[in-house]
This record gives structure tokens, C-alpha cells and sequence, in this order.
């Protein structure tokens, strides 16, 4: 009961301070939310389980796609539409997981990177369903038993996907599952050795994760009421591998920490150094991996340790 | 026909620039098994320095015949590989970092390299002249720009100096040893630091090369990196990383592909985007070492 | 199925993002109330800066001859500029920061679809929302915004005034011919459609996607259908360069009649030599009394002559200044209603004669008359040959 009462209590308190803000930094938070749900799902596909996926951006958009044509497009409730696209998500995650588990490191990249163009190529050549490159807006949700699920409103909705995310992943993470997924990532030889079904493995993981970030993308799919191609750019992608990076490759919260680090200074030195923050970002990312491999989670563990040390030694 | 010889000068025009890309990909990948997706952008910065050093644009003091700027152009995108070589790829492999660290390093200089592209060549397309002026030249059945021919030319010289430095050099066979077996070719004296920044500045040199032919073709851009980036790595998987022949290969295949489905496949045009990224997944899933055996598979 | 609990430290990086957010949220901004505040939401390095950049210049160049003349209402003006990339999300955000920064209006000089996703946020904040120089058919029109006016030529607009110069030609069978950007995709449909429904035949219609390394096979598939008469609705300098390559190489001969893109000088420089003749669509015409003397302005300031896009830019201010000399305060709903009732304004864009009007039912200030075409020579922007859709 304790349990469940912390998660609740999160959840209140996350979407409790959505209401004292200004709508910028309303808009920011809920941005930043869906981010760490991102970097969470992302974290353990790339960090935890090793596999170098570029198309956890892409399935975001499918996400969003998916729930705002069955629902918007084809008339569908909105139940239905939710259902449709986790059903569509997984099945084109499927589609993809089971011929590339076959492949190895870089050409999984290359093959998820093809796959997350080709999304792009296909909304952008869909005509009025899926209203090309202009993007489709004019919806939004029905009201909430009279409460309009806008503004603050809807900070709840992003915070329970982002925590029911967050638990998912963590009991994943405590289970043999989530031993097997280190186990592949460290020497897949080994951990087939020791009985692991590498690749059925890898394509739960996959189903998984990439389902994650459509539930996401489907919650991002109602901030602005508005989605279109530029939105699940190949960059954000990179970007979301450098929050991954620079928080600490294969921590939650590390995860967490880099995302909620690299969206917000984006937004807080941007006066300062305008255009470059990308330049910037791309130093640090640099520097990171040369210097401190294990990100910032690893310099906060070294910290911990040197404390423990010099206690034990005094 | 003289839609057949149009088609295929503009299309191995096309593939010649793929397989160059593919080329330096392949000149890293082999002895080091790092794959550089900055090299895209590093062709674009080729391309601005050649703006910059032949035409009277981005530095009007600086006006150089065609000869100097592409040898300058090759030496300043050498050295940036060679810098990157020694000051971000070379640490982490030397301390033994999983061969991850390189590739993400690799994507941070990516960042890097586009943002120092963007703010400093600006984002309008900008032009160096072409060596060879614009007409059309015709040879035979053949027709298309002097451009086209020459980058065609020089892509052949070019894999005619990778082959004969693989085939007939020493240098190359320490780089073929290295890519069989690293710890091996260390124990025989092989300087792997050597081959590893050589590999590099070997790219280098190619990425520079493609800026140029590029930025005379159809300027330098901004945003041309990605798309070169990926053509590149289409053509590797395509030809496969084996062998110097299969990154030729594999970029006229791509272009050749790409152009007569552009001519002849009866669907709308904003689908035929669709056709390289297909292909290259096809590849992946179905032969994801390309065409041509490397020649340790063939032993 | 047991809930784990929060282990240490996820519940440490909790905190942490907490705080962080907490400070983002206390963080606030002070307005000066002795200037008159204008957002401009802008593209420093994204897809779009080619275009926006001159765009924002025109606005900047705008805002320092108005200040010096003594600002508006008594107060000068402040531009606050924030670049969104050409990313909509991100434009939507820098939306929301302008409106929490006190700016009065916001300009919007990115691409459309950014621009039509920075609406969602006009609309319900309630600030007045304009774009200078952004033709996507819809951007009015799609999401009901009272708030939101366009003053940028529309793509529809700019087709009629191209078959109205060429109506003596009596076109038949013609092509139309764009990349795959987002704009360019949006002009070259409208053009299909509208040229259909004038009984036009587009008989080819082609792509040129970024990234391509030469535009041959398209147009061959162009010259194979030998069509009367090219549109060219593109514009990525690349994918532009790579279609007049072609075209010449090629040997074809047809005119090619171009979309307001072509109004942008830079192409002559990478396509140099190979634009003779070509007629394109411009909102600008250089021998008008108001644009000669916007051309002196900005060759004292910049050293350079200036074309259409810093020309939107320009106008696009004074019309907000305009609006609010009208208005005759900053509230934002007078402001609004200022705006809507615009009738018979004009400045530096538009064919002589050409008038900024706009209601309640449309909010597309672009005179449908006031597109000129113009010839390029000698590598050069001509004077405007064609007026109009008569």
C-alpha cells in the first residue's frame, strides 16, 4: 500500500505543479514530461538491453498518427483509437524486430534509421489522410466529465503515462527479463549460452519499448492539438541519445536526468547563446564520452563511493 | 536512345559520388571497425572550402583555379580527420572503450561539424564554378555536363589509387591485417596507431573530394550532409564493406537504381523517395554483406 | 501484479527534475512598460532560414526606422525574436514565451506548417498573429483564428496571376515541376489544381527530392510528355540548380513560369547563367514609388539591394504598427479588430496600385490582383512585366 500510495502521490504532486505555472512554462513542462518518457523507454532498449535502435522517434509519431486518424480522420471513438494504434504500433514494431535481430550493432542502426525515413516518406506522401507536410490539426479530446483536458488539465494524462512507463520499465528491469536484457547487451554469445533466447528477447524488447513511445506520442498528440512530419525529425533522435548519453547510459535515472538536463538548458541559455546551443550540446556530448564514459550518473556514483572511502578510512 | 546515355551519365555521375561516400566510410571501417556518420557533413564542409577557396563568394580575397582549391580543400578535410583521429576516436579505443563509444563520439562531432557548417557558410546553396564550365558534352551515345564526366573521372582515378594502395602497397596490407585480426597485426609490429589515423585521414581526404566535385555539381548547401551521409552508407551495405571494388559497386547500383526508377516506375514521384530506403533495407535483411564477398570469406 | 516501489534514486532524480522545473516555473519576466513589445518567431538554422533570415532582417530594418521617427503610441518598439528551427512544436512553445514576455502581436516568419502550429497558441492566448510572407493555402483557413492574419501571397493567387500572362499562349498541355519540401509540395498542388480547373492539362507533374544528386530523370520524364509550358513551384537551391542543369542539358526549350520562391535572388547565383527568360511571381516590384524608396533604406543600411523577402519583413511590421495607430492602444483585442478591419493599405509589397484588405470572414490580406510577374535577364531580376489576374 505504501508503494502504491508514493506512486500516487507522484502523480498528484507532478501534475499539481503543472497548475502554478505561466503557459510557457506549462508548455515546457509537458514537453519535458514527454521527453522523459522517451528517454525512460529509449534508456532501456539502447542502455539496458544494447540495442542501437534509431526509430524509437519514429514509432513516437506513429503513435500520435495513428490515435489522431482513427479517432479524427476515420471517425473511430477515442477508445477505439487508442486500442487501434497500440495494436498498430506493435505490429509494425513486430515487422521490424523480427527480420533485424539478426543483425548486429550497426546495421540494426542503419536498418531503424531506413525505417524511420520511410515513415517520414510515407506521411508525407499520404495525401489527406495524414495531411502530408502541412500536418493535421483542428481536434482534440472530449471533455473529462465536463473539464476540458487542456492547459494544466492535461498535465495528468502526460504524468500517468509517464509513470505507468516508468513502473513497467523498472519491473522489466528487476526481472530475469531484465537480467537477460544486460546479460544480451554485455556478450550475446554467453547469454545465448547460458539459455537465453537472444532473439526472442531482443524482439520483446523492441515490441516493447517502441509500443512505449507510441502511448507517448499518442499523449503528445493532444499538448498542441496539432502533429506534423517535422515534429519526429532524425534529430530529435540524436538528441535523445545524447540525453541518454550525458545522463548516464543504462540508469533510469540517469535517463531521467539527462533528459529533464538537456531539454531545459536548451531553453535556459538559449538568450545567452542564441544558435549555438547546438554547437554546445554537441561539445558536451563529446567531452562526456571521452571524459566521464559513464555520464553524469557515474560522476554522482564516484562521488558517493570517494564519500563512503573517506569515511571507512577516517 | 539518347534518353539511355543521358540517364546513365547523370546516374553513375550519381553513383560515383554514393561510392565515394561508401569509399570512406569503408577506408574506417575496415581497420577499425568504427562507423563515422560525420563524414557526411565533412563532405559539406568540403564543399564550403571549395566555395570559399575558388569562387568569389564566402572570402572574395580568396580566388583560386580550380587545381589549387581541390588540393587545399583535400588537405583542410584531411587534417580535420586526422584531428578528430587523434583527439576523440583515438583515446577511447586506446583505453579500451566498447566500440560504441567511438561511433556516438563520432555522432557528437556529426552535431559539431554541421552547427560550424551552418553558421559559417550560411544557408543560401552556393556555387564554385565548374572546372569544365556547363554544356552538354556528348561522347558516343552518351550525353550529359562536363561536371558529370568529370566527377565520374575522378572517381575512377580515385579507386584505381584505393585498389592499388590495398592490392599492391604495404600500407594497405597492414590495413587488411588490421581489419582480420587487430591484436594479431599488433603482435607483427603493425603500428596500429599509424593505420588507425592514416584510415581517417584517408576518409578525409574522400569526403573532400566529394565536397568539391559537389559544390561545382550543384553548390554547397547546409543540409547536404544527411542525405550524403546515407547515400553513402546505402552503397556500402549494398556493395558490402569487404572489398574498395564493392563500394564502387554498390554506389552506381544505387544510382543507377534510383535514376530509372525516377524515369520509368509508373508511381507518383513523392514515392520514389521510398525506393533507396527500401532498398537498403531489403539489403539488411537480405544479404547485409553486400554483393561482394570480402576476401576472407572467400578463402 | 505488484507495484515496485520508487527505488533511491530514481527518487533522487525525481527530486532533482523537480527542482529544476520548479525554478523554470518561478522564473519570471519583468515587462518594461515603456515600449511596445513584438514577438517574431524566426528560423537562425533549420530548414527554413534561407528564407526567413532576409525575412526578419526586413522586420529588424523596419523597426529601427520606425523607432527613430519616434516609435508608435509614444513608445518605441521592442522586437523580441525567438528562432524556432523550423520545427512547428518548437514554434508553438516560442509562441507561448512570447505571449508570457508581453509582446502585443507576433509576427510569424518561420515555415507554414510552424507557422500554423504557433496559431493553437494565438488562438488561445488571443494574441494577434500575423505572417508577412507565408503562402500556404490553409494557414487561415484551417484553424478557425480570429486572431491570425496572412499577408503573404497565396499560392493560388500566384497561379492565376501566371496563367493570366500567359493566357495568350493558350496552354494546353503543361508540367509542373517542385522538390519535396513542405512548401514546395503545398504550391505545386495548388498549382495542379488550379491549372485543372481552368481547364489546363498538367500532363506530368515531378519531384526532385532533397539530397538528389542531379534532377535528369525527372525531366526527362517531363520532356517525354512534352508539355507547352513548365510551373515551377520548387525551392531548395540544390534541387533548383540540378532542374535548370537538367532542363538545358536536356535541350528542352519549353518556358518555365516560376512560384514567388524564384523572387529569391540567390538562385541566380548557383543556377547562374541558366535562368534567362525564366518568368517567375513576385510581390515586389522595384519601379514602385514606396519599394524605390525601401530599396534606398536598405542599401544605407545594408549596403546591398534588397528584394522580396526583407521587403515582407518590412511590411509586415508597419502593418502591425498600422494596425495599432488604428487601434490606438495595445490592447490586444482593439489591436485585433484594428487589423481585421485593414481596407486599402499598402507599402513596399504588391503591384502598384495593389491594397491590403481584410474582414472578419477573410483574413488574407494579399491583393488577389496585386502579384506581378517578372522576367530574370542578364542574370538579373527584371522589372515587373505582368500585373494582375486580368
Amino acid at each position: 500500500m505504501r508503494n502504491l500510495f508514493s506512486w500516487f502521490a507522484a502523480l498528484v504532486g507532478l501534475s499539481a505543479i503543472a497548475f502554478a505555472m505561466s503557459s510557457y512554462h506549462l508548455e515546457l513542462y509537458q514537453k519535458l514530461l514527454l521527453v522523459v518518457i522517451l528517454a525512460i523507454g529509449f534508456n532501456f532498449l539502447f542502455g539496458i538491453c544494447g540495442q542501437i535502435a534509431f526509430s524509437h522517434v519514429a514509432f513516437y509519431g506513429i503513435g500520435a498518427y495513428a490515435v489522431v486518424i482513427l479517432t479524427f480522420k476515420l471517425g473511430w471513438p477515442l477508445a477505439a483509437g487508442i486500442a487501434g494504434g497500440i495494436a498498430i504500433s506493435a505490429a509494425l514494431a513486430l515487422l521490424v524486430a523480427i527480420p533485424t535481430t539478426r543483425l548486429e550493432g550497426f546495421y540494426l542502426a542503419l536498418a531503424t534509421l531506413a525505417f524511420a525515413q520511410l515513415f517520414l516518406v510515407v506521411v508525407g506522401a499520404g495525401g489527406e489522410l495524414t495531411g502530408e507536410d502541412e500536418g493535421i490539426s483542428g481536434y482534440a479530446l472530449p471533455d473529462f466529465f465536463g473539464i476540458p483536458l487542456t492547459g494544466a488539465a492535461y498535465t495528468p494524462v502526460i504524468v500517468f503515462v509517464l509513470l505507468v512507463t516508468l513502473a513497467l520499465i523498472l519491473r522489466l528491469d528487476r526481472s530475469y527479463f531484465g537480467r537477460s536484457c544486460r546479460a544480451i547487451r554485455d556478450n550475446p554469445d554467453a547469454a545465448q549460452a547460458m539459455g537465453v533466447d537472444v532473439a526472442r528477447t531482443k524482439i520483446v524488447v523492441f515490441v516493447l519499448t517502441s509500443t512505449l513511445a507510441a502511448v507517448a506520442g499518442m499523449s503528445y498528440a493532444f499538448v498542441n492539438n496539432f502533429i506534423s512530419p517535422p515534429i519526429f525529425d532524425l534529430e530529435r533522435i540524436f538528441e535523445l541519445l545524447f540525453m541518454i548519453i550525458i545522463g548516464g547510459t543504462g540508469r533510469h535515472a540517469g535517463a531521467i536526468i539527462g533528459a529533464v538536463l538537456l531539454f531545459s538548458v536548451q531553453f535556459a541559455v538559449e538568450p545567452f547563446v542564441g544558435k549555438f546551443h547546438t554547437l554546445i550540446y554537441g561539445c558536451v556530448v563529446l567531452l562526456v564520452i571521452l571524459f566521464a564514459p559513464k555520464g553524469l550518473m557515474g560522476v554522482w556514483d564516484a562521488m558517493i563511493a570517494g564519500r563512503r572511502n573517506r569515511d571507512v578510512g577516517a | 536512345m539518347a534518353e539511355i546515355g543521358e540517364l546513365l551519365v547523370s546516374a553513375v555521375a550519381a553513383g560515383s559520388i554514393y561510392g565515394l561516400m561508401a569509399l570512406a566510410y569503408l577506408l574506417i571501417i575496415r581497420p577499425t571497425g568504427v562507423i563515422n556518420f560525420a563524414l557526411g557533413e565533412w563532405a559539406m564542409l568540403g564543399a564550403f572550402a571549395a566555395v570559399a577557396l575558388g569562387s568569389d563568394l564566402l572570402i572574395p580575397a580568396l580566388h583560386l583555379p580550380h587545381v589549387f582549391s581541390f588540393v587545399l580543400v583535400v588537405v583542410v578535410i584531411g587534417l580535420l580527420a586526422a584531428m578528430t583521429e587523434i583527439l576523440t576516436v583515438r583515446p577511447l579505443i586506446e583505453k579500451g572503450a566498447p566500440i560504441l563509444s567511438p561511433v556516438l563520439a563520432l555522432l557528437g562531432v556529426l552535431v559539431i561539424s554541421l552547427q560550424v557548417g551552418t553558421l559559417a557558410g550560411g544557408t543560401e546553396a552556393l556555387p564554385t564554378p565548374p572546372p569544365f564550365g556547363f554544356r552538354r558534352v556528348e561522347m558516343g551515345f552518351l550525353a550529359g555536363t562536363p561536371q558529370a564526366f568529370y566527377i565520374i573521372a575522378v572517381t575512377c582515378v580515385v579507386f584505381a589509387f584505393a585498389w592499388f594502395f590495398f592490392e599492391r602497397t604495404v600500407w594497405g596490407k597492414r590495413f587488411e591485417a588490421v581489419a582480420i585480426n587487430r591484436r594479431a597485426a599488433a603482435l607483427m609490429g603493425i603500428n596500429l596507431r599509424a593505420v588507425g589515423l592514416l584510415a581517417f585521414v584517408g576518409a578525409g581526404i574522400v569526403c573532400g573530394i566529394v565536397g568539391v566535385l559537389a559544390a561545382g555539381a550543384s553548390g554547397a548547401f547546409y543540409q547536404m550532409g544527411l542525405p550524403l551521409a546515407i547515400q553513402g552508407f546505402t552503397a556500402l551495405v549494398i556493395g558490402g564493406v569487404g572489398r574498395v571494388e564493392g563500394a564502387l559497386l554498390g554506389g552506381i547500383i544505387l544510382g543507377v537504381i534510383e535514376a530509372l526508377a525516377a524515369r520509368y516506375l509508373p508511381i507518383p514521384s513523392s514515392l520514389v523517395l521510398g525506393v533507396p530506403l527500401i532498398l537498403l533495407i531489403l539489403f539488411l535483411l537480405v544479404r547485409p554483406t553486400g554483393l561482394l564477398r570480402s576476401k576472407e570469406d572467400m578463402v | 501484479m505488484t507495484v515496485e516501489p520508487i527505488s533511491g534514486t530514481t527518487r533522487r532524480s525525481f527530486v532533482a527534475a523537480s527542482i529544476v522545473t520548479a525554478m523554470l516555473a518561478v522564473g519570471g519576466t519583468a515587462t518594461a512598460q515603456d515600449t511596445i513589445k513584438i514577438g517574431v518567431i524566426t528560423d537562425e538554422t533549420g530548414r527554413a532560414a534561407f528564407y526567413a533570415k532576409p525575412v526578419t532582417q526586413g522586420v529588424e530594418l523596419a523597426a529601427k526606422e520606425i523607432n527613430a521617427a519616434g516609435g508608435v503610441l509614444g513608445k518605441k518598439i521592442e522586437l523580441v525574436i525567438e528562432d524556432d528551427s523550423a520545427k512547428p512544436d518548437v514554434s508553438a512553445t516560442k509562441a507561448r514565451k512570447l505571449v508570457d514576455a508581453g509582446v502585443v502581436a507576433i509576427i510569424s516568419n518561420s515555415s507554414s506548417p510552424a507557422t500554423q502550429q504557433a496559431q493553437s497558441v494565438s488562438l488561445a492566448t488571443k494574441t494577434p498573429h500575423i505572417t508577412p510572407a507565408n503562402s500556404g493555402e490553409t494557414l487561415a483557413t484551417k484553424l478557425d483564428n480570429p486572431y491570425f492574419f496572412q499577408l503573404g501571397p497565396l499560392a493560388s493567387t500566384q497561379i492565376k496571376t501566371l496563367m493570366s500572362y500567359t493566357r495568350s499562349k493558350k496552354f494546353k498541355r503543361v508540367a509542373v515541376v517542385g522538390d519535396n519540401s513542405g512548401l514546395s509540395k503545398i504550391i505545386a498542388g495548388v498549382f495542379e489544381k488550379s491549372l485543372t480547373a481552368n481547364n489546363i492539362d498538367v500532363v506530368v507533374s515531378q519531384i526532385i527530392p532533397i539530397g538528389s544528386r542531379t534532377a535528369v530523370p525527372q525531366m526527362q520524364k517531363v520532356r517525354a510528355e512534352n508539355p507547352e509550358a513548365i510551373f515551377q513551384a520548387g525551392i531548395v537551391g540544390p534541387q533548383m540548380a540540378q532542374f535548370f542543369q537538367a532542363y538545358h542539358q536536356l535541350g528542352m526549350k519549353q518556358p518555365i513560369l516560376a512560384s514567388f520562391n524564384l523572387s529569391i535572388p540567390a538562385y541566380l547565383k548557383v543556377a547562374k547563367d541558366l535562368m534567362e527568360g525564366v518568368a517567375f511571381i513576385d510581390a515586389y516590384d522595384p519601379a514602385k514609388e514606396r519599394t524605390k524608396q525601401f530599396i534606398e533604406l536598405y542599401k544605407k543600411e545594408y549596403g546591398s539591394v534588397p528584394f522580396s523577402l526583407p521587403g515582407y519583413g518590412y511590411d509586415g511590421l508597419y502593418f502591425v504598427v498600422d494596425a495599432l495607430k488604428r487601434a490606438g492602444s495595445v490592447d490586444k483585442e482593439k489591436l485585433r479588430a484594428a487589423m481585421a478591419s485593414t481596407k486599402g493599405w499598402s507599402n513596399v509589397m504588391g503591384a502598384r496600385g495593389a491594397t491590403v484588405n481584410l474582414s472578419e470572414k477573410d483574413r488574407r490580406g494579399f491583393d488577389p490582383e496585386g502579384a506581378v510577374v517578372r522576367l530574370i535577364q542578364d542574370n538579373n531580376h527584371g522589372p515587373a512585366v505582368h500585373s494582375g489576374t486580368k
